[in-house]
C-alpha cells in the first residue's frame, strides 16, 4: 500500500503542478491529465451531515466531485445535526447530485455516554471552553432524535429524497467492507467519532486494516477542546487510541487557517468564482447559502474549511507541506477538561531543553501545549499524523476546481 | 442493608416507565402526575433513549427490520452474557444451573473479557456445553476488551488509589499482571480435557443481542453476569431494543460492603451506558446480597459430589472439594453468580427489594467504576425519607434485590446440581 499511496501523491501533485493557474484553468477532469489513470482511493464517509450548506456538506461536495475518489459509502453519526435529520439531507443532496448509486448508513444517533442536560451544567459549573459555544444536536433550536424538519432548499429540491438509506448499521457496514478490502479503505471522519468507535469495539482486527483514517478535531490554540470530540469525548478518546497505521488529524488551529469566505484572488471570493461558474445544484447552493447572506451582510464572518481540509487530505495529500508525528490523548473525566485534547510529540525525550523553553504561544503552528511539553505519553496514548501547514493557494484552486467542474456521475 | 423496606410504587416515577413504554408503542397508558425529578427523568429518557415508533413518523425514510419471532415455547427467555471464567466459578454454577432449569430457554451464551479473556472464557464455554451434552445452545464471542479501560491504567490505578473491594480483593480479572495475554489460550483441564468440537458463531454478541430481542419484543431477559459491554454496544448501535426488552438482571456495585466491583470498574463506561439506558426492569445482586451465601456454608459440597451427575460431580469434586479439603480454612467464594441465575429461574426465592436510583463514576481517578445509589423515593413529601439526597441528572432505576430465602436457595440449588443432566 505505501508504494500505491507514494505513486498517488506523486501522480496528484504533478497533476495540480501542471494545470493552469486560476481563473483561466477549465476542471481537474479535463483533458489528459495523469490523475485519470491513478487508481481511485476507495474511501468510507463518516460524516455528522448537517444541512443544507456548510463545511459538513462542502466536504460532501468535494469527494461526490473527486474522480480519484470510489466512495464506497456514506455512514452518518449524531453531531452538528441529529443523524435522522442528516439523512434527510445527505440523500437528498445526492439524488440533487444524481449520484443514488451511493449507499448510505445510519450510524450512532446518541454519543456514547454525552447528554445534553448534563452539558448544559458543566458549561455552568466550569464556564465555556470556546468562543462559539456550538452544540450541534444538543443546540436548543434542534427538535429531538426523530425530528425530520422540511429541507431549506430551492424548489425543486426542497422535497424529502424518493431514496432510502440502508437498513444496516454504519459501524457493521464499516467492519465489513474494511474486511472485504484490507488494507484498502480510508476512512474520512468528520463528525463526532462514535460510529468508528462501534467498529473498533465490535471489530478490533479492521484497525490494522485501515491504511489511513483522517480525522477533523482537537487543537493546540485555538481551542483544545473541539465540538467533534468533546461531543462524544469517550468515543474520542478509543479511537485516537486505536493503532491504525496511520491516522492523520486536520486541528482547528489549521482550520481556521483558510475561511470559506477568503478570496481566491484579490478582490474575488472562492464562493463568488463558485456561485458563478458551478452547475446546478451546486451554483444554486452557493447562490442562496453564501451570495445572498453576504449580500445582507458583507461583514459577514464565514466558517473555517474544517471537513474541507480533510476531502483535501483525502483527495490530494501533498497539499499539506508539514507534518508531525505526534502522541494525542483525550480526558473522559467529566470535570473542566472533559473533551480536551492532549498532545506530547514523538520525540520528547530527544528536544533539548533551550528549544523546549523557546516555545512560544504567539507562534500559531507550534506542536505542542506548553503545559505538557516536558511530560510523555501516558502508556495508552495514540500515535497520530498531526498535520501543520497547507498549501493556501493549493488548496483554494482544488476546492474551486472541484466545486466548478461538471458534475461527476457514477 | 441500610434500605430493607418492601417493594412500594412511586406513581411519579413509574409514570416515566409507562410514558417511555407507550412512546415505543407497547404499551398504552395515560401519563401519570408528573413532577420535577419526573420531569427532569422525562426529559432524560426523551433524549437518550429513541424510541422505535419515533420511525413511523419516518416510515418514507426508515423501514423497520424484517423480524421472525421464534415460535413461543412458554419458557423464560433467556440470553446468557457471562464473563466464563472456568474450570468452576460463580459464572460456570451459574451456567450450569441454567442448563440445568427447566423453565429457562437458553437462546444463546455471550462471552466478554473480565475474570478471563473473551477466547478463553469461549473456550471454556464451549467445552462445557458439550460435556453438558448440549452443544446445540450457540456461544457468541462477545467483547475482548472494554470500551476504554486498558491493562495499564486498571494498574496504575490500583497502585496509585488501592483497591475499593472490601476483604482483601484487589482484583483485576484478565488485567491482572500474571495474567496471560489476550489472545492466549491456555489448555482445559479435566474433566474438559480437550477444546471443543464445536466452534463459537461468528456474529458478535452484540448483534445477537440486538437480533434476538427485535426478534422476541418484551420476552427476553438479559443475564449479565459480567460487564456490560456487550449489553452498552447494543445498546448504542440499537437504542430501540432498550424499551422491548423484558428485564435485564445484572451482579455489581454495593452499597455497603464495597462501592463497586469487578464487574463495574472492569469496564465502568459500559456500565454506566446500561444502568442509563432506560431498561424497563433493570434487577440488580450487590455484592451486600451476594455476601449472604457462600459455596462452603451454603452449596453442600460434599452432597453435590455424592449425588450429582458427571460431569457436574467431576466439577465439584475436583475444584470445590479437594482444594476445601486440602485447605480447612479456605474461604469460597460467594455466590453472586448463582443469585443472579436463581433470580431467573425463580424469583420468588427473593423477600423483597429497594426501588433506587444508581449512577456510575466514570472519574478517570480513584473513583473509577464507583457505584452510587439514591433511594427512588427520595422526595417522599413530609414521608420517613423526606430530605434525602437527590439523585444525578441521568441516573438510572433498578430494582436492588435486599434479602434472599437461604434455605429456599439451596434448596433450589442442590436440586438443580443433582438432578440428571438435562437434555434438550
Amino acid at each position: 500500500m505505501s508504494t500505491t499511496r507514494r505513486e498517488f501523491i506523486k501522480t496528484v501533485g504533478a497533476a495540480i503542478a501542471t494545470s493552469q493557474i486560476l481563473p483561466e484553468a477549465t476542471t481537474m477532469g479535463a483533458g489528459p491529465t495523469p490523475l485519470q489513470s491513478a487508481p481511485k482511493r476507495k474511501v468510507i464517509y463518516d460524516q455528522d451531515n448537517s444541512g443544507p450548506f456548510g463545511t459538513d456538506i462542502l466536504g460532501t461536495l468535494m469527494m461526490l466531485q473527486a474522480d480519484n475518489v470510489d466512495l464506497l459509502g456514506i455512514t452518518l453519526v449524531t453531531g452538528d445535526a441529529w443523524m435522522k435529520q442528516e439523512m434527510a439531507y445527505t440523500l437528498r443532496l445526492l439524488e440533487m447530485m444524481g449520484r443514488t448509486e451511493i449507499p448510505v448508513y445510519p450510524g450512532a444517533e446518541f454519543p456514547m455516554l454525552n447528554t445534553k442536560e448534563e452539558w448544559q451544567l458543566r458549561q455552568q459549573l466550569y464556564g465555556g471552553h470556546r468562543l462559539d459555544p456550538w452544540m450541534g444536536a444538543f443546540n436548543r433550536a434542534n427538535g429531538g432524535p426523530n425530528e425530520i424538519k422540511p429541507l431549506p432548499l430551492p424548489p425543486p429540491y426542497e422535497r424529502l429524497a424518493d431514496i432510502k438509506p440502508q437498513q444496516e448499521h454504519a459501524a457493521r457496514f464499516i467492519i465489513q467492507a474494511v474486511r472485504e478490502n484490507p488494507g484498502q479503505v480510508t476512512i474520512y471522519a468528520g463528525g463526532p467519532l462514535t460510529n468508528l468507535a462501534l467498529a473498533i469495539a465490535l471489530a478490533p482486527d479492521i484497525v490494522s486494516k485501515v491504511p489511513e483514517v483522517v480525522i477533523m478535531g482537537t487543537g493546540f490554540h485555538e481551542f483544545t477542546n473541539t465540538f467533534n470530540i468533546f461531543f462524544d469525548p469517550e468515543s474520542g478518546r478509543k479511537v485516537l487510541r486505536a493503532a491504525w497505521p496511520k491516522c492523520s488529524i486536520v486541528t482547528v488551529d489549521l482550520a481556521e487557517e483558510i475561511h470559506e469566505g477568503d478570496e481566491l484572488a484579490p478582490g474575488r471570493r472562492m464562493i463568488e468564482e463558485i456561485a458563478a461558474r458551478a452547475q446546478s445544484p451546486i451554483s444554486d447552493l452557493f447562490r442562496l447559502y453564501a451570495i445572498e447572506p453576504l449580500k445582507k451582510n458583507p461583514t459577514l464572518n464565514f466558517f473555517r474549511m474544517a471537513d474541507e481540509m480533510i476531502a483535501a487530505q483525502v483527495i490530494d495529500p501533498s497539499l499539506f507541506t508539514k507534518s508531525e508525528s505526534m502522541y494525542v490523548d483525550i480526558c473522559t473525566t467529566p470535570g473542566p477538561r472533559y473533551g480536551d485534547a492532549m498532545f506530547w510529540p514523538k520525540n520528547w525525550q530527544e528536544i533539548p531543553d533551550a528549544e523546549k523553553h523557546a516555545v512560544s504561544a504567539a507562534d500559531r503552528r507550534v506542536f505542542v501545549n506548553p503545559r505538557q511539553f516536558y511530560l510523555g505519553p501516558p502508556p495508552s496514548a495514540g500515535l497520530v499524523n498531526v498535520l501543520q501547514e497547507i498549501d493556501h493557494a493549493r488548496f483554494k484552486k482544488l476546492f474551486v476546481d472541484l466545486m466548478t467542474k461538471p458534475i461527476s456521475k457514477a | 442493608m441500610g434500605y430493607v423496606r418492601s417493594p412500594r410504587t412511586d406513581s411519579d416515577l413509574i409514570g416515566i416507565w409507562y410514558h417511555v413504554a407507550s412512546e415505543s408503542g407497547s404499551v398504552e397508558v395515560a401519563t401519570c402526575p408528573v413532577k420535577s425529578i419526573a420531569l427532569a427523568m422525562d426529559r432524560n429518557r426523551r433524549d437518550t433513549m429513541p424510541s422505535s415508533s419515533g420511525l413511523l413518523a419516518h416510515s418514507a425514510m426508515f423501514s423497520p427490520a424484517p423480524q421472525t419471532p421464534s415460535p413461543s415455547s412458554g419458557k423464560k427467555k433467556v440470553i446468557y452474557d457471562q464473563d466464563h471464567r472456568g474450570p468452576l466459578s460463580t459464572d460456570t454454577v451459574a451456567t450450569l444451573m441454567l442448563l440445568q432449569a427447566d423453565n429457562i430457554d437458553l437462546l444463546g451464551i455471550c462471552t466478554v473479557s473480565c475474570d478471563m479473556w473473551a477466547k478463553q472464557e469461549t473456550a471454556y464455554a464451549l467445552r462445557l456445553l458439550e460435556i453438558m451434552g448440549r452443544p446445540e445452545i450457540p456461544v457468541f464471542m462477545g467483547a475482548q476488551e472494554p470500551l476504554l479501560n486498558t491493562k495499564a491504567e486498571a494498574q496504575m490505578r490500583y497502585e496509585m488509589f488501592g483497591s475499593r473491594s472490601l476483604g482483601n480483593e484487589g482484583y483485576l480479572g484478565c488485567f491482572a499482571k500474571d495474567a496471560p495475554g489476550r489472545d492466549q489460550l491456555t489448555p482445559l483441564p479435566p474433566p474438559y480435557n480437550l477444546f471443543a468440537q464445536i466452534k463459537a458463531q461468528p456474529e458478535p454478541a452484540a448483534d445477537f443481542i440486538i437480533r434476538t430481542i427485535r426478534a422476541n419484543p418484551n420476552e427476553v431477559t438479559m443475564y449479565c453476569g459480567g460487564p456490560m459491554t456487550n449489553l452498552a454496544l447494543a445498546v448504542m448501535l440499537a437504542p430501540d431494543i432498550v424499551p422491548i426488552t423484558k428485564e435485564v438482571i445484572f451482579m455489581g456495585g454495593g452499597i455497603h460492603h464495597s462501592t463497586s466491583s469487578v464487574n463495574v470498574y472492569f469496564d465502568a463506561e459500559a456500565a454506566k451506558i446500561g444502568f442509563r439506558a432506560g431498561f424497563p426492569k433493570f434487577t440488580l445482586v450487590t455484592t451486600d446480597l451476594a455476601e449472604e451465601v457462600h459455596m462452603q456454608d451454603d452449596g453442600k459440597v460434599d452432597d453435590i459430589v455424592d449425588h450429582a451427575h458427571p460431569p457436574i460431580a467431576d466439577l465439584f469434586r475436583e475444584y470445590e472439594q479437594k482444594p476445601q479439603r486440602a485447605n480447612p480454612q479456605r474461604k469460597s467464594f460467594r455466590m453472586p453468580d448463582e443469585m443472579m441465575a436463581a433470580h431467573t429461574i425463580d424469583s420468588s426465592i427473593f423477600t423483597g427489594y429497594d426501588e433506587m436510583f444508581i449512577d456510575i463514576v466514570t472519574h478517570d481517578d480513584g473513583h473509577y467504576g464507583d457505584t452510587s445509589f439514591w433511594d427512588a423515593n427520595w422526595k417522599d413529601e413530609g414521608g420517613e425519607l423526606a430530605g434525602q439526597n437527590n439523585p444525578s441528572l441521568k441516573a438510572g432505576r433498578v430494582q436492588v434485590l435486599n434479602g434472599i430465602d437461604k434455605k429456599r436457595f439451596r434448596e433450589l440449588f442442590a436440586d438443580l446440581m443433582t438432578r440428571p443432566i438435562k437434555i434438550k
